[in-house]
């Protein structure tokens, strides 16, 4: 191949000097590559050992025993408010109430944070920057870290749950709702400008028409992802179905905590279907 | 009678660099139809949207009726501006919307912002919407969405929604550039109707030199931000169509049978063009 450059008296592409068999470059990024999984696979010492083929199909198949005690009230200490349908009601609306309270406060401020309505002068450029900059920490934040973090707030249970995914909702909701509004065509703002309106009546004139059903979209995906994202809170604390699912884990009820899983996997593609069929509606 | 609009010494420097324009000095007095014609890029968005300071000028003068825009607070300028109608060559209407609420955002100027939120269209605005949308001939589409129409039809509702502030000077920034030639007539002609019947003063920048010799009473031409004519439409011979476009330039012809749209350097009419009443007698037009 090198010959048509050769041949011409032209200078040989460096791609095609290299032998990519026996180019060095090549061979040594595959080294490093198997060397960290080597340098990973002691230090991890991932043991296996536990989980001979027959262990696993026995505990598995076991988790398909379920267990329907959980559906009722099961000593005269309990309540409906125990059973494990009323837990899962509880986590969806720990993930409803998550999205409300962070759409409260994201739907305001998305609107500080839109490059093309807030550009113009230096105090709201400025107030542009600081919230997309507050939009980028509050994402950066894992949900489960915020909520262990709120655990010496409000102590273990719904209100950290709720408010820890809130936390980092805010941060998710406030960035798509800004990127809506910077979305939007410029044109009808300049022509309800033109008629005299001022600034609020342009904004509702021509800025809301647009947004509303990118806005419904959004809050509608972020519904559906804090419904999936609820019944994890549990784990550390964060109120919901996902203790239930973690303490029968531990005292090894797999009857009990197949028939979460079932009923956490129907919940979320139920939200998915949901979801889905309202957004395709609204394009 | 003093001139509805006069500009004094005009000069638009974007914060790019660019003089958009240089030295604009010209008055508009009422009842006139002017044209803008010139090459893209040589001032002509940027001196209509001086005028209702949809654009802020670096320097000059603008005067609407007795009135200096240039120096008008954001109250004056609001008042200023809902007497002076708008269309564009995008039309910019929202374009979700309905027909009808595109038409009655035409009276946000007159309405407090209450009203505009909490408050329903008063009878006046939604009889004022529907007669206007019955004079450019859609008032069959009031509750269609308005991407549902086609360019012309959506420009129409561009005029219906300006008609609606009650202007007595309407702006319009290329406001056929985006329909073919015959829709460009029609829509032309609602132009010429307002401001014949109306008696409203019409600012209209152009691509085609065969419009503007058909509708306006007057052209201006643009060339690098300063006026480089300004005379009756038919004054406009090939030297001074070279001085204005440029020696390239070549005049092409908008009428039946012609791809819409100017090409970079040239736009303008052609001769056989030239009598445009034939040409929309041809075009099954309206005689309006």
């Amino acid at each position: 191949m090198a010959d048509y450059f050769t041949s011409r008296g032209l200078p040989v592409p460096p791609e095609l000097q290299r032998n990519p068999l026996t180019d060095w470059r090549r061979l040594s990024l595959i080294a490093a590559v198997l060397l960290i999984l080597y340098i990973g696979l002691r230090i991890t010492a991932i043991d296996t050992g536990r989980a001979n083929p027959e262990y696993v199909i026995n505990r598995i198949s076991l988790l398909f025993h379920w267990d329907f005690s959980i559906m009722s009230p099961r000593d005269e200490f309990e309540t409906y408010q125990n059973t494990a349908w009323w837990k899962m009601i509880e986590t969806i609306f720990l993930g409803i109430m998550a999205t409300a309270f962070s759409m409260i406060i994201a739907l305001p401020l998305s609107f500080l944070g839109a490059r093309n309505i807030m550009t113009g002068n230096p105090i709201t450029a400025a107030i542009y920057a600081v919230v997309r900059l507050l939009f980028t920490i509050l994402r950066s934040i894992d949900v489960l870290i915020v909520v262990i973090v709120l655990l010496a707030i409000f102590g273990p249970g719904n209100a950290a749950g709720v408010f820890g995914l809130a936390f980092h909702n805010i941060g998710v909701m406030g960035k798509l709702y800004s990127e809506a509004i910077e979305g939007i065509d410029a044109g009808p703002l300049e022509a309800i400008t033109a008629t005299g309106a001022n600034r609020v009546q342009v904004i509702w004139a021509s800025v809301l028409p647009q947004i509303t059903n990118p806005f419904i979209s959004f809050t509608i995906y972020r519904l559906d992802t804090n419904v999936r994202l609820a019944p994890i809170l549990g784990l550390v604390g964060g109120g919901g179905i996902g203790l239930d699912l973690f303490q029968a884990i531990q005292i090894s009820q797999y009857g009990a905590a197949g028939l979460i899983i079932f009923m956490i996997v129907v919940t979320v593609a139920a939200m998915d279907f949901f979801s889905a069929q309202v957004r395709k509606r609204l394009v | 009678m003093p001139p509805i609009v006069s500009i004094k010494d005009l000069v638009k420097v974007f914060p790019s660099g660019t003089r958009a324009l240089d030295g604009v000095t010209l008055d508009v007095q009422r009842g006139e139809f002017v044209v803008l014609i010139g090459l893209s890029g040589s001032g002509k968005s940027t001196l209509l949207r001086c005028v209702n300071r949809l654009v802020e000028p670096t320097s000059g003068v603008v005067v609407f009726d007795g009135i200096d825009v240039t120096a008008a607070d954001r109250t004056a300028i609001r008042r200023v501006r809902r007497r002076i109608g708008m269309i564009f060559q995008q039309f910019n209407l929202v374009r979700r919307s309905s027909v009808f609420s595109n038409v009655l955002a035409g009276r946000l100027g007159y309405r407090s912002t209450w009203r505009t939120i909490a408050g329903r269209p008063s009878t006046g605005d939604v009889a004022a919407a529907f007669e206007n949308l019955g004079r450019v001939g859609i008032a069959d589409r009031a509750f269609s969405r308005a991407d549902a129409l086609s360019g012309g039809q959506q420009q129409r509702v561009g005029i219906a929604r300006a008609l609606m502030q009650k202007p007595e000077l309407m702006l319009a920034d290329e406001p056929v550039a985006s329909l073919d030639p015959a829709t460009s007539h029609s829509v032309m002609k609602y132009l010429e109707e307002i401001n014949k019947k109306d008696g409203i003063t019409v600012i209209c920048s152009l691509h085609f030199l065969s419009l503007a010799r058909r509708y306006g009473t007057r052209v201006i031409a643009l060339k690098g931000g300063r006026v480089a004519f300004d005379g009756k439409p038919d004054a406009i011979d090939e030297r001074r169509f070279k001085e204005i476009y440029g020696e390239d330039a070549e005049e092409v012809e908008i009428g039946p049978g012609t791809g819409p749209g100017p090409s970079a350097a040239a736009a303008a009419a052609s001769a056989l063009a030239d009598d445009a009443s034939t040409a929309s007698a041809r075009l099954g037009l309206p005689d309006r």
